[in-house]
């Protein structure tokens, strides 16, 4: 009986998948005279973002009734491979949401449509160099940049007070100034650092630009490696941290960026490196009497720079809407707009309009102004447009870092693994 | 000493289900914990606080239920028509004798050796080509294939360990071939059936890659992809709502394996041949 009924539901699963195929059909978003439709794929995933973006696309299409914008929602998780697919098979959506570290090859492989002559004047100067250089390639902008993260030390400060460390305050503090801190807070069982380097490479590449470090020359299949004092700088630093001063709770070494708060909160570790955008899980997660701060971005011999790896808006360069697509992005990444977008996913936007506006309104909110303020001082970075770079992160770097910090190869043979791992990727 | 063997046995027995239950044991518990008490040091199995709002937020931030209808639509679908094609396929199989058989089973090994990536992209401009490419039916035509080979390669075994013996004897009895199929092959093969549509069901239910690339519309969404939803950029994870949709996506297997459960038992040759 039980097997006779199992039977019906299953025809009767069938049935309706047989009838549901007779409706089913995408949308061509091109009209024959009547309005056009753009397909937007976003990767928004918090449901404030959610809101946020389609507050603004509501927004456009009650002002613009001759070109509605249908959001598709997708995920960020395995982007790249469903993105690959859609434009291999022609079916990519008009709007691209992604991020610059991952859009270099779809621009080098002629996907994506030049915005350049889309952009002002205006906008242009709005954004800073660094971050519009990072949708740049072979001198198209390929995308318009939306939020951004930086990497932020976050302290607490009864605990850095109690050690007998004064918690800095000016506009920027020095790596060296972030170990002595790290030292004197390293007593009683408690550590001065937690920081999750579990993936180290994205770490160490987009802070190099302190140091002077940049990683690679070139672009594309063309780029070259160059591992000297400038990229060496932060791992040798980080190293030292652990196994000469032991100011560092080893175990965070070995766990995610987001894994290494749980020992922050605990009070096991009096500061912690993180994106910036975990302010808001510190002042969600965090116990009450945790009183935290963000400290100053950290400088190193060539200023406080780290890379920029912005979210990006781009538009398929077979879309047949460009001008319409890019009009959207234009409208998308005005200053109000972008404002609203980071506020609800706690980033920095990626315009300087936008974040002076959110510092307006959020900078007495703990944490912002800090987080906000070293947005200025985020540039491009050569990895961007490194054509092997995903691969060699995963497959060299990562190991080889990962084994240095273990103390298991030193500086010397981790420059060669990372030099020798480049020109045997991809062969 | 015999005494002491059967508690031993259950004893190792428990600790075997501890051991293949505490994972999902230790999802439950992630579900109903708060965001602060999943982001401390705290190991507890039990929740210092019972959060329950995971779940609410599970089913109303990405259209959980209606991903989880259609993971149904295509998981059952796909596995009427694969135990409806293997079935046969199999019996053939199973039957044949020589280097026919052993080219059918060699094409079954080799079919599996294939990456998902390699075929992903053909398969995507056939689909699209007949425009099937961003439909519950084309995808349930991808899994149906891909749970093929494994369908075919269990039942044969099956099949296989049916005595033709059964055969010739309702053969003799002047039953016709049809006849011997159905009330004498067809019965003793129930369980294999039953054992290969959980094996596909579950197989269709959790795969994510096909459903990643060929659905495009939201409204498409199997329920793996839309779990990956709670996996943000700059690696967010909201992990107890992540957790809470992974306890729900999970109850649909649990229900089909209890529903079918008793059918695995039972002696699959139980008075087949008298001894």
């Amino acid at each position: 009986m039980k097997t006779r009924r199992a039977a019906i539901a299953a025809s009767l699963a069938l049935t309706s998948l047989l009838a549901a195929a007779c409706g089913s059909g995408a949308d061509s978003g091109s009209g024959d005279g009547g309005p056009v439709t753009l397909t937007f794929q976003s990767l928004s995933d918090q449901p404030a973002a959610i809101a946020a973006t389609n507050k603004i696309v509501g927004a456009w299409n009650q002002a613009h009734p001759d070109t509605q914008v249908k959001v598709v929602q997708a995920g960020w998780d395995s982007a790249y491979d469903k993105l690959i697919t859609q434009f291999n098979a022609g079916t990519a959506p008009d709007i691209v949401h992604y991020e610059a570290a991952g859009i270099g090859p779809f621009a080098a492989d002629g996907y994506l449509a030049d915005l350049s002559p889309y952009l002002s004047e205006q906008k242009r100067a709005d954004i800073p160099k660094g971050v519009l250089d990072s949708v740049t390639v072979d001198s198209k902008v390929v995308a318009y940049p939306t939020e951004l993260q930086s990497y932020v030390v976050f302290a607490n400060k009864k605990l850095l007070e109690q050690s007998g460390a004064q918690v800095p305050t000016g506009e920027t503090m020095t790596w060296d100034q972030l170990r002595q801190l790290a030292k004197t807070a390293t007593k009683d069982g408690k550590y001065g650092l937690g920081w999750g380097l579990s993936s180290p490479t994205a770490t160490f590449v987009a802070m190099a630009p302190a140091f002077g470090g940049k990683y690679f020359e070139g672009t594309g299949d063309q780029a070259q490696i160059s591992v000297g004092q400038g990229e060496m700088a932060l791992p040798q630093l980080v190293h030292d941290m652990n196994a000469t001063d032991h100011s560092i709770l080893p175990v965070t070494l070995t766990q995610s960026g987001g894994k290494a708060l749980a020992p922050f909160y605990a009070g096991q570790v009096a500061m912690t490196v993180q994106g910036s955008y975990q302010a808001a899980n510190i002042e969600k997660d965090a116990p009450k009497d945790l009183d935290w701060v963000a400290l100053p971005p950290i400088a190193g011999p060539a200023g406080p720079a780290q890379a920029a790896n912005p979210q990006t808006l781009s538009v398929n360069k077979d879309s047949k809407h460009v001008e319409q697509a890019a009009k959207f992005l234009d409208f998308f990444t005005s200053t109000e707009n972008l404002a609203a977008l980071n506020e609800a996913d706690t980033l920095i936007p990626a315009s300087n309009s936008a974040r002076e506006a959110l510092d307006k309104k959020l900078g007495a909110k703990k944490g912002w102004s800090t987080i906000l303020a070293s947005g200025k001082y985020l540039t491009s970075a050569p990895y961007l447009f490194a054509g092997k770079y995903a691969q060699w992160k995963d497959t060299v770097a990562t190991p080889a870092y990962q084994r240095f910090l273990a103390n298991q190869i030193d500086a010397n043979t981790l420059a060669q693994q990372l030099k020798d791992g480049w020109k045997s990727v991809g062969k | 000493m015999r005494w002491s063997v059967r508690p031993a046995q259950y004893l190792a027995l428990v600790l075997y289900l501890l051991f293949l239950g505490f994972p999902l044991l230790w999802l439950i518990s992630a579900s109903v914990k708060s965001s602060a008490e999943l982001n401390s040091l705290s190991v507890n199995l039990i929740p210092s606080e019972w959060h329950w709002d995971n779940y609410g937020e599970a089913l109303s931030r990405q259209g959980l239920l209606h991903s989880a209808f259609n993971s149904l639509l295509v998981a059952l679908a796909s596995t009427v028509l694969a135990i409806l094609i293997s079935v046969p396929a199999a019996y053939v199989l199973a039957r044949l004798k020589g280097k026919l058989r052993i080219a059918g089973v060699t094409w079954i090994l080799v079919s599996q050796v294939f990456p998902v990536v390699l075929v992903i992209l053909p398969l995507f401009l056939v689909l699209r080509t007949l425009g099937l490419a961003d439909s519950l039916v084309g995808l349930t035509l991808v899994h149906t294939t891909y749970i093929l080979p494994f369908a075919l390669w269990m039942l044969q075994g099956y099949v296989a360990a049916i005595p033709v013996d059964l055969e010739e004897a309702g053969a003799m009895d002047g039953a016709t071939r049809f006849t011997v199929l159905r009330t004498i092959v067809f019965p003793l093969l129930a369980p294999g059936v039953v054992a290969t549509a959980m094996f596909s069901f579950v197989s269709s239910w959790n795969e994510f890659f096909f459903a990643l690339v060929l659905l495009q519309s939201p409204e498409n969404y199997t329920l793996p992809i839309t779990l990956t939803m709670f996996i943000g950029g700059e690696g967010k994870v909201a992990l107890g709502p992540l957790a809470a949709g992974a306890v729900l996506a999970a109850i649909p297997s649990i229900a089909f394996f209890s529903l079918l459960r008793k059918k695995l038992t039972g002696g699959l040759m139980a008075g087949a041949v008298k001894g």
